[in-house]
């Protein structure tokens, strides 16, 4: 890093733009979760901590947060078994990739809400598509997708998988074509097979790019809502709902806006704490690549 | 030499044309506020923003309505300003608007808005305006639900009562008569999914997913029972052995196989659509559904009865009140014409219209015998008294923070990860905590 006189000028646009539109709310929303505040009724005063006391203590937080976990772990994982093994196989492709491609990236064109309604109507325990395709083909008759809590948050995961999948595969993809042919050629005339030259080559080449899907899905599935919101709820018994769906309810559902912003906060803190791991294993990764390229 | 004009000129020319930007902004702005109609000068007369749900019934008489009550006013345009159905997104619209002060005259709000809309100083009283004389005509639970301390800050538009709907042709076929009580609607219900043989065939359905409909039920159940989450004086009592009691009964509804494990799941809508497919002996839900019922295309046409909810021993046959109330918030500008469209709105005139038309349940007692409706929807006299039978949740503006703290507990004992007696000792810390008493 050199510094140069004349950066400041340059950077304050982006640095103000910034400041008010990340920094002051994320500021605002801290001071707002050491108040207890109900606006509509009047009710506003300091009461420091009490929030976050109240949130360690608070079942359904420790609840949400597990669901969080559980829910980001299980549809990222999927997300890139399903992006990661499709984009291997269009990598490989020439013949109608492109309209193959745009087939792939149709779901990630929707709307959340409107992907969610679709998944909805297609899980209805009576009449819906999926059950009666199922008791067709002689499966289990009648699974109660979304009032199930065994079933609920696995449909759900499924719901949104579906929907980011699209997402992974394009960075895959990507990645997958930024690799020089040269590099193959070399491990075969080595005597490696598919196997090998994948585990031994396409992967390690492949890592930075993964990294980089893992840590942008990873933060946006902490803060899944709308797939959760309209598919379930938060339902059955609270088995679905996320700290967002939490958050959002205690704002909008109770008005408790000083509780409902320490939840908002400890989402935030949730964030960044895997974002700053996953860049610790991240960042060494892109490094020798970046040169390497 | 030669420059020092030239340098005059452009410092000269800046400001004037800064003049000219500032002139096309001004008049840009003319514009703009020449286009909002309620802010100009009165000249136009007035234009009342008028916002409501999206009406949902098989046609929407109200742009016609609008239109008669505009001619009626010169001088007054209706704005209308449709919002999505869900009651919990209206919710959220108004918390958002009433506090920010939108200019709004004329809002639709859901019965159980009314105590934190107007704790929150969001709506005119409208003692003054909304004649005494007058008030009787309306039913007296919805309008009660629509005034705080005896004021009236809203009057009745449309309004609601759970009900039982039943198949007639089953219940004959077996020697049935409509059930009393629930122990009865459950033994009928086993023995004609037992006679009937048909896999499909559920005995009763209801809401049970987690939503604010799901609590309705529960509120239905534990009143049949004779128990409350609330006393009438505001405390607490959710742990009451009737609340338990009431729990464990829909939970055994599932278990028992009367109703199916998808309840769990279900919303209006979904019950709706399958006993409308003929899947089902009993179901629970708003008298809307009559009308679908009854639709010339419906395979249970003829054969539906609707009758009150039944009752557990020591309890009484109550259903929950929905329905919706037009009030005037405090930011209108316009509160005598804003006066004026409620009083045409929630008139005989146009409650019918929306009666037939939409069908949304009149608030006047004088419309449940009127001819000409009763001809088209010959089961208005009968669902009289059902709707009087109708009472409030919980009157309080912490309704829906205490709906919000139920709903996870209740479906947590309705798809069996919760005794009721677990469920209700964490609803009651939570509900002691948000209504700071005591334990």
């Amino acid at each position: 890093m050199t510094r140069r006189p004349g950066a400041w000028p340059f950077l304050l646009p982006a640095v103000v733009v910034l400041g008010a539109i990340q920094l002051y709310p994320t500021l605002a929303v801290f001071w707002l979760s050491l108040e207890r505040r109900i606006p509509v009724f009047e009710v506003a005063e300091f009461v420091g901590l009490a929030n976050y006391r109240f949130l360690l203590e608070d079942p359904r937080f420790w609840q949400a947060l597990g669901t969080t976990a559980y829910f980001t772990v299980v549809s990222v994982g999927l997300e890139l078994l399903w992006g990661g093994g499709i984009a291997l196989l269009l990598h490989r492709r020439r013949r109608l990739r492109g309209l193959l491609l745009a087939g792939f990236l149709l779901p990630w064109a929707l709307p959340g809400v409107v992907s969610a309604k679709m998944f909805e109507w297609l899980l209805y325990p009576d009449g819906g598509l999926v059950n009666s395709l199922l008791g067709a083909a002689g499966g289990p008759a009648g699974i109660n997708w979304l009032g199930d809590p065994a079933w609920a948050i696995h449909a759900v995961i499924l719901a949104d998988a579906w929907r980011t999948t699209p997402f992974v595969l394009l960075l895959v993809l990507a990645g997958l074509e930024l690799i020089p042919h040269e590099v193959h050629e070399a491990a075969a005339v080595d005597g490696a097979g598919r196997w090998r030259g994948f585990v031994h080559v396409t992967l390690p080449l492949l890592a930075p790019v993964l990294g980089v899907a893992l840590l942008i899905r990873t933060i946006d599935a902490l803060r899944v809502f709308d797939v959760i919101y309209v598919l379930t709820g938060g339902g059955p018994a609270g088995t679905t709902e996320t700290l967002t769906v939490y958050a959002y309810r205690t704002f909008f559902g109770t008005l408790q806006f000083g509780y409902g912003a320490a939840l908002a906060v400890a989402t935030l803190l949730a964030a960044l704490i895997l974002a700053g791991g996953y860049l610790r294993l991240v960042a060494p990764a892109t490094r020798p690549a970046a040169e390497g390229a | 030499m030669e420059e020092a004009p030239n340098k005059a000129e452009l410092f000269r020319a800046r400001p004037a044309r800064l003049g000219a930007w500032g002139l096309l902004l001004a008049g840009l702005l003319a514009l703009l506020l020449g286009c909002r109609g309620p802010g100009a000068p009165a000249t136009e007369g007035t234009t009342l923003t008028f916002v409501h749900g999206k009406v949902l019934g098989p046609s929407d008489p109200l742009p016609g309505l609008l239109q008669e009550f505009e001619a009626r006013h010169p001088g007054v345009r209706v704005r209308q300003e449709t919002l999505p159905s869900s009651t919990d997104e209206q919710h959220q619209f108004y918390l958002i608007n009433l506090e920010a002060r939108t200019p709004f005259d004329v809002i639709a709000v859901d019965v159980i808005w009314v105590p934190e809309f107007v704790r929150a100083g969001w709506l005119r009283d409208l003692s003054e305006v909304f004649p005494p004389g007058e008030r009787p005509a309306f039913l007296e639970t919805p309008r009660e639900a629509a005034s705080v301390d005896g004021r009236p800050y809203g009057v009745p538009w449309l309004m609601d009562a759970g009900v039982l709907f039943y198949r007639v042709d089953l219940l004959a076929r077996y020697g049935f008569e409509p059930p009393e009580t629930y122990a009865e609607l459950a033994r009928q219900a086993r023995a004609i999914m037992e006679g009937e043989q048909d896999p499909r065939l559920a005995g009763f359905l209801w809401q049970g997913k987690q939503y604010e409909g799901m609590v309705v039920n529960a509120f239905e159940q534990i009143w049949a029972n004779g128990g409350r989450v609330l006393a009438p004086d505001g405390r607490v009592t959710v742990e009451r052995p009737e609340v338990v009691e009431a729990l464990g009964f829909m939970r055994r509804l599932i278990t028992s196989g009367v109703s199916p494990g998808w309840v769990t799941a279900a919303d209006e809508e979904l019950s709706r659509r399958s006993f409308n497919a003929g899947r089902a002996v009993f179901h629970r839900n708003w008298p809307y559904a009559i009308d679908l019922f009854e639709a010339r295309d419906s395979p249970i046409r003829g054969k539906v009865g609707m009758t009150r909810l039944p009752r557990h021993p020591g309890g009484e046959r109550v259903s929950a009140l929905g329905g919706w109330s037009l009030t005037i918030p405090r930011g209108s500008r316009h509160p005598e014409a804003a006066w004026e469209l409620i009083s045409f709105l929630t008139g005989e005139h146009a409650q019918k219209a929306m009666a037939l038309g939409a069908g949304f349940k009149p608030t006047r007692h004088a419309l449940y015998q009127d001819p000409e409706l009763t001809r088209y929807q010959p089961y208005l006299p009968s669902l009289y008294p059902l709707m009087q039978a109708a009472r409030p949740r919980p009157v309080t503006p912490y309704y829906l923070m205490i709906s919000q703290i139920l709903q996870p507990e209740w479906s947590a004992v309705l798809v069996g990860i919760k005794s009721p007696e677990a469920a209700v000792a964490s609803a009651k810390v939570r509900l002691l905590h948000l209504l700071g008493q005591s334990r």
